[in-house]
Formats: C-alpha cells, sequence, structure tokens
C-alpha cells in the first residue's frame, strides 16, 4: 500500500513535476469540455487541422517579438477562416481543402522553423514539453484555459443547441454565426494552452477521445461534460506520474491512458459495450412491446 | 550565377533525393485524383499518422520500414472499421481517435528507444538523408503502385464513381477497393520518407485538388496532378539544398501557392473567371 503511495507522491516531490500535473490537469479539463461538442458537431477533424496550422503563427510571432500564444492563436483562427472562404469559392469540398489549407500551413511553419535562429525546440513544439513548463507559462496557460473554460460552462446551452441542431437554434433567434465562429475561437484557444502539454500533433487526441468515451456511456449532454473531464483528469494525472516512472513521453502516456479509457467504454458500457451486446441477458425494451 | 544553380546536381544524394520525391510525388498525386473526388482526403492524413509506430517498431527491431508500415497501417484500418461499425461516434471521430492513439504509441516507442528510432525523421521526413536501403523501398513501392494505377485506372474510376456499372461490365468491385487501399498505405509509407508524416496529406491531396480546378475530363486531371506532383516534389528537394532542409515543407508551401493560384486564374473554375461571369450578362445588357 505504501508502495502504491509512493508511486504516486514520490514524482510529486520534485517542483517540475508539480507544476506538469497541475497544468495537464487544466488542459485535460478544457479540452474534454471542448470535446464533447466537437464529438456532436462532427468537428473532429478541425480541431486536427488548426491544431497544425498554428505552426507558422508561432514561428513568427517568435521572430517579431509577440507572445507565441497570440501568434499561433491568429494562425490557427486563419486556418478555419481561410478553408471556410475557400470552400465557399470554389468546388472542391471541404475536407480536401481543409487538407491542402493546413498542411500547407504547417509545410510553410517547417521552412520558416529552418529559416530562423531560434533557441525554440521544434520537437517541444510538435509534442509539447510538460516537464519544462516554467511558472511563467503556467500562469499563461491558467489564464487561457481558465478563460476558455468560463465562457463554454457559461454559453452551454446555446454552444449545444447549435451543435445539435443549427437550424433550430437559428429559428429561436439565437445568433448562429457568432455562435459558429465562437466556438471556433474558442477551439484555437484551447489548442494554445494545450501546446506546452502534448505539442500541436497530440492535442486532437484530447480534443477527441474524452468526449467520444462519453458519448458511449451517457444519453444526457450534462452527464457527458461530467463523464469526458473525470476521464480527462484522471488521465492527465495518471499519464503525467506513469510518463515519470516509464521515463517516456508525458504526452503520448497521457493519450495513451485515454484510448485505454476508450476501449474499456467500448467493450462495457451498460448499454451498447461490445461484451454486454454479445450476452444480451434479456430482450431490449423496444422488441418486447 | 547560373554554375551555383546547378551546384545540387554534382551531389549524388541531392540527385538521389530529387528523383526519388518526384517519383513518390507523381505516385501520390496519381491517388490524390481519387481521394480528392471521393471525399476521403482525410483518410490519407490518418493512415500516414497510424504508420508511425510501426515504422518505430521496425527501427527498433531492425526489419524493413515498409514491412512495419503496413502492419500498423492494416491494423489501424481495421481498428476503424470495427469501432465504427460497433459504435454510434461518427466517422470523423473514429477516425481521430483510431490515429492519435496509434501516433501516440509511437511517439511512445520512440521515447522508450531514442538511440534506434528519430521521431523528427519520421515526423518530418529527412529524403536528403535517406539510406540507400529505404532509398530502394521507396523506389519499389513506389514503381510498383504507378504500374499497378496504369493498369486499372479505368477500372478505379468506374468502380469509384458509378458502382453498379462496374459491376454490371464484370468489375469485382470490392476487390479493386481493398487494391485501392493497399496502394494508398504503400504511397503513405513512400510519402513518409520524403516529406514525413504530417505532410503526406498534402502529396494526397493537393495535386489532385489543384488539377480538378484546371479540368473537367478524368484523363486529363490525372495527368496534370501526376505531372505537377512530379515537379513540385522535384523542384522542391531542389529548392531545399539551398535552404539546407526542410524540403518536406518546401514541397508542400509550393503546391500549397500553386494551388491558391490556380483557385484564383483557373481559366473556368477560377474566382476571376467566375467574376468575369458574374459582370459579363451586366455588360451585355449595357
Amino acid at each position: 500500500m505504501t508502495m502504491l503511495m509512493d508511486w504516486f507522491v514520490v514524482p510529486l516531490s520534485y517542483p517540475f513535476m508539480q507544476r506538469a500535473l497541475i497544468v495537464s490537469l487544466l488542459v485535460a479539463a478544457v479540452c474534454a469540455v471542448l470535446s464533447c461538442y466537437l464529438v456532436l458537431k462532427g468537428w473532429s477533424l478541425m480541431g486536427d487541422a488548426i491544431s497544425h496550422a498554428v505552426l507558422p503563427g508561432i514561428v513568427v510571432a517568435y521572430v517579431i517579438g509577440l507572445p507565441l500564444a497570440l501568434g499561433a492563436f491568429a494562425a490557427g483562427l486563419s486556418c478555419a477562416l481561410l478553408t471556410g472562404y475557400l470552400t465557399e469559392n470554389s468546388r472542391v469540398k471541404e475536407d480536401t481543402v481543409m487538407g491542402i489549407v493546413f498542411s500547407g500551413m504547417f509545410g510553410l511553419g517547417l521552412v520558416l522553423f529552418t529559416k530562423i535562429e531560434s533557441d525554440q525546440h521544434l520537437l517541444h513544439i510538435l509534442f509539447g514539453n510538460v516537464l519544462g513548463v516554467t511558472p511563467a507559462d503556467l500562469v499563461e496557460t491558467a489564464i487561457i484555459a481558465g478563460g476558455t473554460l468560463l465562457i463554454v460552462l457559461l454559453k452551454r446551452r446555446d454552444l449545444l443547441l447549435y451543435c445539435f441542431d443549427p437550424n433550430h437554434a437559428r429559428a429561436i433567434g439565437l445568433p448562429v454565426r457568432v455562435l459558429h465562429y465562437g466556438l471556433l475561437v474558442l477551439l484555437s484557444l484551447t489548442i494554445v494552452s494545450a501546446l506546452q502539454v502534448v505539442g500541436i500533433i497530440l492535442v486532437i487526441a484530447m480534443l477527441i477521445a474524452p468526449g467520444a468515451t462519453a458519448y458511449l456511456l451517457t444519453d444526457r449532454f450534462d452527464r457527458m461534460l461530467m463523464i469526458a473531464t473525470a476521464t480527462a483528469l484522471f488521465s492527465a494525472g495518471f499519464g503525467t506520474i506513469l510518463s515519470f516512472h516509464l521515463d517516456a513521453a508525458t504526452g503520448a502516456c497521457i493519450v495513451l491512458v485515454q484510448a485505454a479509457i476508450f476501449v474499456l467504454a467500448f467493450l462495457f458500457a451498460p448499454k451498447g459495450g461490445l461484451v454486454s451486446l454479445r450476452r444480451p441477458i434479456s430482450p431490449p425494451l423496444e422488441e418486447l412491446s | 550565377m547560373l554554375a551555383e544553380l546547378l551546384v545540387p546536381f554534382s551531389y549524388d544524394y541531392m540527385v538521389k533525393a530529387m528523383w526519388v520525391s518526384a517519383l513518390v510525388g507523381g505516385v501520390c498525386a496519381f491517388l490524390s485524383a481519387y481521394l480528392m473526388l471521393k471525399g476521403w482526403s482525410l483518410m490519407g492524413d490518418a493512415l500516414a499518422h497510424a504508420i508511425v509506430p510501426g515504422v518505430a517498431g521496425a527501427y527498433i527491431i531492425g526489419a524493413p520500414f515498409a514491412a512495419g508500415a503496413f502492419f500498423a497501417g492494416i491494423l489501424a484500418a481495421l481498428g476503424m472499421a470495427f469501432v465504427k461499425q460497433h459504435t454510434r461516434l461518427r466517422e470523423d471521430a473514429v477516425i481521430g481517435l483510431v490515429f492519435t492513439t496509434f501516433f501516440a504509441a509511437g511517439l511512445l516507442m520512440a521515447s522508450l528507444w531514442p538511440t534506434s528510432v528519430s521521431i523528427q525523421t519520421i515526423v518530418l521526413g529527412n529524403i536528403l538523408a535517406i539510406s540507400d536501403e529505404d532509398a530502394t523501398q521507396v523506389v519499389i513501392i513506389a514503381a510498383i503502385s504507378l504500374a499497378v494505377l496504369f493498369l486499372i485506372w479505368k477500372d478505379l474510376l468506374a468502380t469509384f464513381f458509378d458502382e453498379n456499372h462496374a459491376k454490371s461490365i464484370g468489375l469485382n468491385t470490392s476487390v479493386l477497393k481493398i487494391v485501392f487501399f493497399i496502394l494508398l498505405s504503400a504511397c503513405t509509407v513512400a510519402a513518409l520518407q520524403t516529406v514525413g508524416a504530417c505532410l503526406v496529406i498534402a502529396m494526397v491531396v493537393t495535386p489532385g485538388a489543384t488539377a480538378y480546378l484546371l479540368t473537367d475530363r478524368f484523363d486529363r486531371l490525372i495527368v496534370i496532378a501526376v505531372a505537377f506532383g512530379a515537379v513540385t516534389s522535384f523542384v522542391g528537394a531542389y529548392i531545399s539544398y539551398f535552404l539546407d532542409g526542410g524540403t518536406g515543407g518546401v514541397i508542400v508551401t509550393l503546391q500549397t501557392l500553386l494551388f491558391l493560384a490556380a483557385f484564383y486564374f483557373a481559366p473556368k473554375h477560377g474566382v476571376l473567371a467566375a467574376r468575369r461571369r458574374a459582370l459579363a450578362p451586366a455588360k451585355a445588357a449595357i
């Protein structure tokens, strides 16, 4: 028992591990809440696109001396807007345009990166560097993640209605365009806040897995939010500590713990889980009536 | 000046990099014509990320990277199909979930065995420093894929655009689809070595989309796309000599710029042409 306790407590005696844990938990919470909306709206791959597209923004912001988060945010948002513009004005399908825009921006970011002298480590941007979070980074992440979380939770009903049935939302007088762009802005902010923890490639996992897992377990949106947040927090905490013991990439550990939880839900969900499907104890109600 | 521009051609590794890139770019462009029209663009991205653990594993145990990549790719495709079939999740969420999990597994392997796997090479590609062994694998994969595509491009076209018609003229559409996906995984593996996992999507999407803005006929679309893919890859590798690296980034940036040019200036489907058409009736009325 003490050994088990030590396993969890010993890593936390290091200040860098404490900061890593706090920042992972924060980012996990905000990503989890957003993921519920993305899964419902079918925007999972939008997160993928925006997260790749932030790279040139980071490089440019570094060169001209702006905060990196600002550059990342601007680039992420312009990817989303550019995708919309190109789709509306050409006969190419949206998913294709999205692929072209985000890969083009990522490629441009790489070219810019090879041309500048920088103390930024490319692999840290790509895969996160949660163990190297400074107290200043922590404050920045806390402000961005906290602010995003607050806005989403305040507007959760409107956003839900917009994701679920945009036409109905418009009919009852909700500002649909504002909600659409608002959600894009919130998504970009979330990705920016997650850069430190999991990097731009794995943030997409944090923006899908918790919502997808919760979706398998419940039909009610409030519960979905809670389950998603709980699984994400657990994965972030457990993954961070696991990575300390394995001496492995933190972002990868967090994502793999989340994936393991998804697999468990997939197999054993009370309704519709694979294992419970195979052994029907009693026929479903619809068939009885 | 001219002598300076010809410098890359005097290095064996540069000549090798340019020709291998051109070959891979051409094959990927061939596939892009189908992917783009069918709306499967993001499948290429997902596959490229999903094969990362296979490549990492192959390097760790010293197997050919293509075998590992292929194995991981098939596993990911089966995983996606299985989860899709048994849950009510949307397809995009399932694709995203599976490929990020595979990618994270690859990253974990690379962080546990950092000496045998260079995650930077896998994610960003490194065609300028590709080993002869890896280059041979890439060339074999690309050449076989290209040959197969030349043989069956019409059958694939029939299968994807009018499956019933294809069946009625005696084509085995399910085999053709499987062949297509095997070709796609093979080309993803080849492209991974050239531009890296993150940019494979550009190679299998942008050439086709650009050609689609320039022509309405599918045979011309393929010719334009292949020429576009091969030339941009060749030139991109050439330019990257002067930038000291970032080959994948240069190739993809070049392709995106040309796509944007086609988006504006395409004779029939470009923005400017549309604007002209919108103005024409007004002028005629005057």
